[in-house]
């Protein structure tokens, strides 16, 4: 019997610094392996795990910094300076859009909510008959999704683990009349600090970094961090590696070159990043499709001020949530508030006093996290040379999601005053806020949709999905019913990009459950991408 | 520089993005015209103050700029809340504008040039936003958070980098009763890594015995 031991705290990982001390590795070195995966996060871990277990030699490069979870100092400012993508400063062209994501070992797993859906029976059968993704039927998937859960210690939140914030949300749903239900999280143990957000320094949020990883380096799989993939080698429409560059996380420059030959790669980087990749490394795109469809799920939080101090943002970050409107308008509604610095980017902050009295309010707040399905029109892509160029993330609000953003807010601030709020803010660029439910409608017909619907409602992402979608028609998609890309063998996508259409859900168990069936299916034909 | 062309050079890669053109364009004639009917009012004696040694990434005009935006955005005085003194926004400002990307540091750049001189039209204050009275300066603030896309956005951003620049701070957390962080004052011993549930039987953590 073969003993695999997991470390008991942190994962293995060769970083920039390490790169430069060995001098077995230089400026310039080439590294091969059976499969690389690039990306850490929910998608390439779970590829990682599955390909080390199976017996193959696995590499992981990962472009964010390595963050032992000891590290984390439970502080959001410090924390979005280290791990965030763009120091949580990702935004679309007009800058009013802001699409969070971790960069660091681990990726959105080290910094999410912990907050994990399923995916309907009704929305799987659609993948299934409209994209010829027969491994998505319900009745094939659901299993995984099982597994995965249980791997994840995904669990509905227990009574303690309902915060005021939750509790709030829970009154005003009783007298609206509306159903809520305690989320489903994947921690293990919640100390209930509140500090999701920030990464969970006591290992208790089930995140790659002390799940999958761990788990694949057991079985032999080797970490790169600091390192950025520029594109996918090719060669007669098959792939044979990658080039990247390791670089000093500090200060950006590039400290070494690499080039990894590998029968199989895997882009796991997520929506915005695997499509600059697939456009970087030029692969044919017959379709058209790639870095388009991307559905951004919108997020707009709304936070009321009540009498009595709430301390809302203490106990576990999510509690509860309001789905009975996803079906009927797209719309799920989730409790939450973080720290103070999370504040400043939810609603238009007052100058000067009001300021003050805002902030003297903060214990008294609860935050309502209003999540809207839009239409899948954003889009990725590359602009410029392989290592000068950037990205550019095209996605503004049009008139339906427009609508359909303040439904939402409309839906979030009625629960609040009917909970008893004095005061609801709305999240918009104008400094706007109803003292009662009766000027409601009037302040938020104060949001004129404008040009494009730019700077209007403050929106984030955590969820955006769908550039490089999966499906069976070449000529529709970008990567086939297995998760390889359309006309080249051996590259794969594992990732949020797969995703075929708008989803209304979070993401991160599906994407999950669609690196392990990816991770199956490249299993499958091992015999054409592994002499062993 | 003249400031007309202060201000037009300001302006140039802001408009580069397309969303901005159009407004940018008609408030930037309304500056033109403004500034070059009385340049002299460009001028402030805050000009001459140093820009202080330990700022890496602010200019001097970008310095004054959050330095009065500071005062005017904070009352701290006569609260319970940390005083200025203790908490370096200003420095925290200069930190977060080194994280900046180089494209993004270059409009940032230009968009805070047009709130400072804007003001000398912008409201007919005919002095820039650095010399407004505490008064006049978060009138102009709530003004423009009222109007166009363009004003919307600065005056958004200069917010936020000051807010952002105090709030981070766990000086100033006590007075909202706001924890901070606290693993280490509960004693939360880390669970670490999680073993490999379908392989339990073949595992075996670091430092365990048979």
């Amino acid at each position: 019997m073969r003993i695999v031991t997991v470390p008991r705290d942190g994962v293995p990982v060769t970083d920039a610094r390490s790169v430069v001390a060995d001098p077995a590795l230089g400026k310039n070195f080439a590294v091969q392996a059976d499969v690389v995966v690039v990306g850490s996060g929910a998608g390439g871990s779970v590829v990682a795990y599955e390909m080390a277990k199976a017996g193959r030699k696995v590499l992981i490069l990962e472009a964010g910094r390595y963050q032992p979870s000891a590290n984390f100092t439970e502080h959001l400012g410090d924390t979005m300076t280290q791990i965030y993508r763009d120091q949580a400063a990702q935004f679309n062209t007009t800058a009013d859009v802001l699409f969070v994501e971790g960069k660091c070992v681990g990726g959105s797993t080290v910094i999410g909510g912990c907050v994990m859906h399923q995916l309907s029976d009704k929305v799987l059968q659609g993948w299934s008959d409209k994209y010829g993704l027969k491994g998505f039927a319900p009745e094939k998937i659901k299993p995984t999704y099982d597994l995965v859960g249980k791997w994840l210690n995904v669990h509905v939140n227990e009574a303690h683990e309902i915060n005021a914030t939750a509790h709030k949300v829970i009154q005003g749903c009783e007298r609206m009349g509306y159903a809520w239900k305690p989320v489903q999280r994947n921690v293990k143990r919640c100390a209930l600090t509140g500090h999701c957000l920030a990464g969970c320094p006591s290992d208790r949020k089930m995140s790659a970094l002390v799940s999958h990883l761990p788990w694949a380096a057991a079985h032999g799989a080797r970490l790169f961090s600091d390192t950025q993939v520029t594109r996918a080698l090719i060669k007669n429409g098959r792939v044979t590696g990658v080039e990247a560059v390791v670089r000093d996380p500090d200060t950006g420059n590039i400290v070494s070159n690499m080039r990894v030959d590998a029968g199989v790669v895997v882009f796991a980087g997520g929506t915005v990043q695997t499509p600059l990749l697939l456009q970087r490394s030029q692969i044919p795109d017959k379709s058209g499709q790639l870095g388009r469809n991307m559905t951004v799920q919108p997020f707009v939080q709304v936070m009321g001020k009540f009498k009595e101090p709430l301390y809302g943002f203490r106990g576990a970050l999510v509690g509860v949530q309001v789905d009975e409107f996803l079906e009927s308008d797209g719309i799920i509604l989730a409790s939450g508030l973080a720290e103070p610095e999370q504040l400043m980017v939810q609603g238009e902050q007052g100058a000067g006093d009001e300021h003050m009295e805002y902030m003297k309010s903060y214990k008294n707040m609860a935050g309502l996290n209003a999540f809207s399905l839009d239409e899948g029109h954003g889009s990725v892509e590359w602009k410029g040379g392989l290592l000068d160029g950037d990205k550019e993330i095209k996605w503004n609000p049009n008139r339906n999601e427009f609508a359909k953003i303040a439904r939402s807010v409309s839906l979030a601030s009625r629960i609040f005053f009917s909970a008893g709020a004095e005061k609801v803010w709305m999240p918009t660029f104008q400094k706007l806020a109803a003292n009662n439910v009766f000027e409601l409608d009037e302040q938020l017909a104060k949001v004129d949709y404008g040009i494009n619907g730019m700077y209007t409602f403050r929106i984030n992402t955590f969820h955006s999905h769908g550039t490089a979608r999966m499906g069976a028609d070449a000529y529709e998609s970008v990567v086939n019913p297995n998760g390889e890309v359309h006309g080249v063998t051996g590259l794969y996508v594992a990732d949020a990009s797969l995703i075929p259409e708008p989803i209304g859900y979070a993401p991160q168990w599906t994407v999950q459950v669609m690196a392990k069936y990816v991770s199956d299916r490249i299993q499958e034909k091992s015999s054409s991408y592994f002499v062993s | 520089m003249a400031p007309e062309e202060q201000v037009a050079a300001a302006m140039a890669p802001l408009s580069r993005r397309r969303f901005l053109r159009w407004s940018l364009l008609a408030s930037s004639a309304a500056i033109g015209v403004g500034v070059g009917a009385a340049s002299w009012l460009s001028r402030s004696e805050q000009d001459q103050l140093p820009l202080p040694d330990a700022l890496q990434h602010l200019t001097q005009s970008e310095f004054l700029l959050f330095r009065r935006a500071t005062e005017v955005l904070l009352p701290l005085s006569g609260t319970r809340l940390a005083s200025i003194d203790t908490v370096p926004v200003l420095h925290n400002i200069d930190a977060m504008m080194g994280l900046l990307s180089q494209s993004v540091r270059k409009e940032l750049a230009a968009g805070l040039a047009v709130f400072d001189y804007a003001a000398l039209v912008s409201g007919w204050h005919g002095k820039r936003f650095i010399d407004l009275d505490s008064n006049e300066a978060v009138a102009y603030f709530d003004r423009w958070s009222q109007g166009n896309s363009v004003q919307r956005a600065l005056a958004t951003v200069i917010k936020k980098f000051v807010y952002v620049a105090y709030w981070r701070d766990p000086a100033t957390w006590p007075a909202i009763e706001f924890d901070g962080p606290v693993s280490d004052r509960w004693g939360l011993p880390s669970l670490g890594n999680t073993p490999m549930p379908n392989e339990t039987a073949n595992v075996k953590k670091e430092g365990e015995t048979q």
